[in-house]
């Protein structure tokens, strides 16, 4: 008989690192209590992470493990969501949570960015499956208020910001997934002018469920006669059920679930096969109306950068409870003797974490944790910043902005690519115990996988930074980024303990800028199949530089900080944590930075010159 | 029901092992993470269920003021009860190196004289001194009745609550005239330990204490939070409790395996000297 799964929290955050970045590294104190956050103070924020945290740990945690092991279920052409789910939905939105930074207009908190993603953080890492609902439903709604008509804002964002509906977000189809431009889904304008919409979308993540009243799909389709490829896409408000001019629901809209996928991992998240129109009776309206026709892309785009910040949050989410969870096992669990007794068969048995090698991944995963943290934290301090200025200040308008932007990609596919790979450590820290469902950690490692694909694969966010984001204003953002790496390097690199990393930093943001000008000359050289080549390598020279560089901003002040405290303080062994943590990352890491601008100069082809059939002969 | 609630803060018992006693005898709070004393939060629980309905609409039927000894940065542990519900709160300002029981229980004495409350209501004791005098004390200096570790109270309008104690063997139950003292044990935050006279029969509350709504959170900085003084309150008050040192029990030795029930029975007589 197989063991029963537990209804207990595993989830575990680290709420101290979480105010050190606020409130020491980024110093939030400065944008509180004034302008865009005149009602938000420092005990406002503590209170927030520390209830959120609370209610995160009894209300989903418990939910995580089981909501796994039993999937959602397709009964009578609706998802049945897994057991707890719709009481958890409930509380959610009683608890407020999902509205912490949505304005105050609509019912929210109107918080800063950077204590929002902490709450995402928080409610990902409890649990990532039943999170993914309100996360799209947020994402929707946020388009809704971005390029609504009036009367749509007014109609649809107050309940789906309140929970009373959901939301999804309906690109792929099954021949148009990365390839978003081949879409088929038609659009019919009808003579009472509303539109008929017809079509198929897969892997619509929360497509159906039990939880709320009513969804509302935001779906991408292509009316009649509009030019091919991206340009001719709108985007649709489809309501599930129709609902009346004074808010009443009404009946069905001839949207129906084809199917659920059957995955690695999120499990407890529904993921859809959606039928639009088949009996030729779903009607939509697009979004900002019929002037707003072709718009679509546009109108996604603007969503999916919050979108894609989100997807790396939920990298930084699962991997950082991974890590707090095989630091945890790690000082428990006895195995073997100390080296220093290697000799002696009878010496005592000791916690793994006297090991070295399991020091090591300890700290690797502390390290890139961290780093992954700091690098969101440091995206949304500059959307903070840039809310916080207000219309006038051009020049630090378009820096913030610009910074924004370069930082997206990276946060995307860095965030979530290393929690995977944390994950991976999380489970060879645990060693056999970790491979099973005892422990939550291989839970993790699936749950995770899914980041670096969804929401533009790390292919695209690489391709998106490379071709897009480092021309963006002329190459204004990108010298900037740098900029502010070499004053920081020239600032500290005489420092007395970190002076040799600050070294290797500066170092490596020069290897970086030769490998973008590398880039720029595989462009205009005809050569441009080697962009597509590097520029994942690329992507992740230029996240390891920004993470090495914020953790060692850390680990400046972390050091600043010890000298005026005594070994015996409680946060003596935090700060001195951060700086071991961005030592590390700087010596072990970074150095890889140079390694791979030296690859990308000699060129190798071998990727592009291989033969298809020279891949293997079977 | 008018309801005065004291709380205190307490050095996170999860992290105890980070407490510093100095040479002298003195408690090293710098760098502590501070935490309500969970007693005290199942106090402001309890007090929130005696006046509401109990229903989903939460009406409320009377008045909850939150008390608290501590300096200024303490005053987030009140903002926090404030969140959960409390209507408003009194820090009384004091450096909890002035503070022991009686102290606190003089101050909380002052404090009733003018506010009046129909019941002064306080977790059993706190988790950092475990000291367990409080509620005793304050009770006597009123002259007021007292009814500890209640697990269940049922309120019977603002004249007596019925209340259930905690105690060895079972439950001893108790009827208390207001105004009264009453201090609670963990299971008074039960679904259905707390009934106030409005609560709907079989109401069942969820397990344990409410969560604050992130807009409760931001609502409790608005509400009426004022400052005393201590010296106002208590002139002259000093501690009739100073700590002279602090160890730590003796470690356990190390088991020994007897050979024979003879060695046994020879060792608890002549060893353990429990036979």
């Amino acid at each position: 008989m197989s063991k029963p799964i537990q209804a207990i929290n595993r989830y575990k955050a680290d709420l101290r690192e979480m105010s050190f970045l606020l409130f020491e590294q980024f110093r939030l104190g400065e944008l509180l209590g004034r302008g865009p956050f005149e009602n938000w103070g420092e005990d406002e924020v503590r209170a927030s992470l520390a209830e959120c945290y609370r209610w995160a740990r009894e209300v989903i945690g418990p939910l995580t493990a089981s909501a796994d092991a039993t999937g959602c279920k397709l009964e009578a052409g609706g998802v049945k969501t897994p057991q707890g789910f719709k009481d958890a939905w409930t509380k959610l939105y009683e608890a407020g949570w999902k509205g912490i930074a949505v304005h105050p207009e609509y019912g929210g908190a109107g918080a800063p960015h950077v204590l929002q993603i902490l709450v995402e953080e928080i409610l990902s890492g409890a649990n990532t499956a039943f999170t993914m609902y309100s996360g799209l439903t947020h994402g929707a709604a946020e388009v809704i208020e971005a390029f609504g008509t009036p009367e749509q804002k007014k109609f649809y964002c107050q309940p789906m910001y309140n929970g009373k509906w959901a939301g999804t977000m309906c690109l792929t189809e099954p021949h148009a997934g990365t390839d978003v431009g081949s879409n088929r889904t038609s659009a019919k304008k009808n003579a009472d002018g509303t539109w008929s919409i017809q079509g198929t979308k897969i892997f619509i993540s929360g497509g159906d469920q039990d939880l709320s009243e009513n969804i509302i799909h935001l779906v991408l389709a292509r009316v009649e006669g509009a030019p091919p490829g991206t340009k001719g896409l709108t985007l649709f408000i489809v309501p599930k059920t129709r609902v009346s001019a004074d808010g009443a629901i009404q009946e069905p809209n001839d949207v129906s679930v084809g199917a659920i996928e059957h995955k690695m991992g999120i499990n407890g998240s529904a993921t859809c096969v959606l039928n639009y129109g088949e009996n030729g009776k779903c009607i939509g309206e697009p979004v900002g109306g019929d002037s707003k026709l072709n718009q679509g892309m546009a109108q996604m785009f603007r969503m999916m950068n919050g979108a894609r910040i989100m997807v790396g949050v939920q990298g930084l989410a699962v991997g950082s409870a991974a890590f707090l969870n095989a630091l945890e096992y790690a000082k428990d669990r006895k195995q073997g003797s100390s080296i220093a007794n290697f000799k002696d068969a009878t010496a005592p048995r000791v916690p793994i974490i006297e090991h070295a090698d399991i020091r090591r991944m300890l700290l690797d995963m502390k390290a890139r944790v961290e780093g992954i943290r700091a690098l969101a934290i440091k995206l949304c301090h500059h959307q903070d910043s840039l809310r916080s200025l207000g219309a006038g200040d051009d020049q630090k308008i378009a820096y913030h902005q610009g910074q924004v932007d370069l930082l997206v990609p990276l946060v995307k596919s860095y965030g979530s690519d290393q929690a995977f790979r944390v994950c991976e450590l999380a489970i060879q820290t645990y060693g056999g115990a970790g491979y099973t469902r005892d422990y939550p950690v291989e839970q993790y490692c699936r749950d995770s996988k899914i980041f670096s694909i969804y929401e533009g694969t790390n292919h695209i966010q690489a391709m998106d930074l490379v071709s897009r984001k480092l021309s963006q204003a002329g190459g204004a953002n990108f010298q900037s980024f740098i900029g502010d790496i070499s004053k920081f390097v020239a600032e500290n690199s005489a420092h007395p303990v970190l002076g040799a990393s600050v070294k290797s930093l500066g170092s490596a943001h020069e290897a970086l800028g030769g490998a973008a000008m590398k880039l720029l000359t595989w462009f205009h050289t005809g050569q441009v199949s080697m962009v597509p080549l590097n520029a994942n390598r690329f992507l992740d020279m230029m996240a390891e530089v920004t993470v090495a560089w914020l953790l060692l901003d850390g680990a400046r002040i972390a050091h600043e900080k010890l000298a005026k405290l005594d070994a015996a303080q409680p946060d003596h062994a935090f700060y001195s944590g951060k700086i071991q943590a961005a030592l590390y990352y700087a010596r072990n890491v970074l150095p890889g930075v140079d390694d791979k601008a030296r690859l990308m100069l000699e060129e190798d082809r071998s990727p592009l010159d291989i033969e298809d059939a020279a891949f293997a002969t079977v | 029901m008018k309801i005065l609630v004291p709380i205190k803060r307490v050095a996170d018992p999860d992290n105890a092992n980070k407490l510093k006693i100095s040479s002298d005898a003195k408690v090293d709070t710098t760098g502590l993470e501070w935490k309500p004393n969970p007693f005290d939060e199942y106090a402001v629980e309890t007090a929130l269920r005696l006046t509401e309905n109990g229903a989903n609409t939460k009406a409320r039927v009377g008045e909850v003021v939150v008390v608290m000894f501590g300096p200024k940065e303490a005053e987030s542990t009140l903002r926090a009860a404030l969140a959960t519900g409390a209507d408003r709160a009194i820090r009384i300002d004091a450096n909890d190196a002035d503070l022991d029981g009686d102290v606190v229980a003089q101050g909380l004495k002052a404090i009733v004289d003018k506010e009046k409350p129909d019941l002064v209501l306080l977790g059993k004791q706190t988790v950092d001194s475990d000291s367990n005098q409080v509620a005793q004390l304050v009770a006597e200096y009123l002259g007021w009745p007292q009814a500890t570790f209640a697990a269940t109270i049922r309120s019977e309008g603002d004249k007596a609550l019925h209340v259930g104690r905690e105690v060895d063997g079972g439950t001893l139950h108790l009827k208390v005239t207001l105004p009264a003292v009453v201090s609670v044990d963990l299971r008074i935050v039960a679904p259905k330990s707390v009934r106030s006279a409005h609560t709907a029969e079989g109401h069942a509350y969820p397990d344990g204490v409410r969560f604050a709504a992130l807009m409760a959170i931001m609502a409790a900085k608005k509400k009426p939070l004022v400052e005393e003084k201590l010296s106002d309150l208590v002139p002259g008050a000093t501690r009739k409790i100073e700590y002279t040192s602090f160890a730590l029990p003796p470690a356990r030795a190390a088991g020994i395996k007897v050979k024979s029930v003879q060695e046994l029975v020879q060792k608890l007589k002549a060893e353990a000297k429990v036979l």
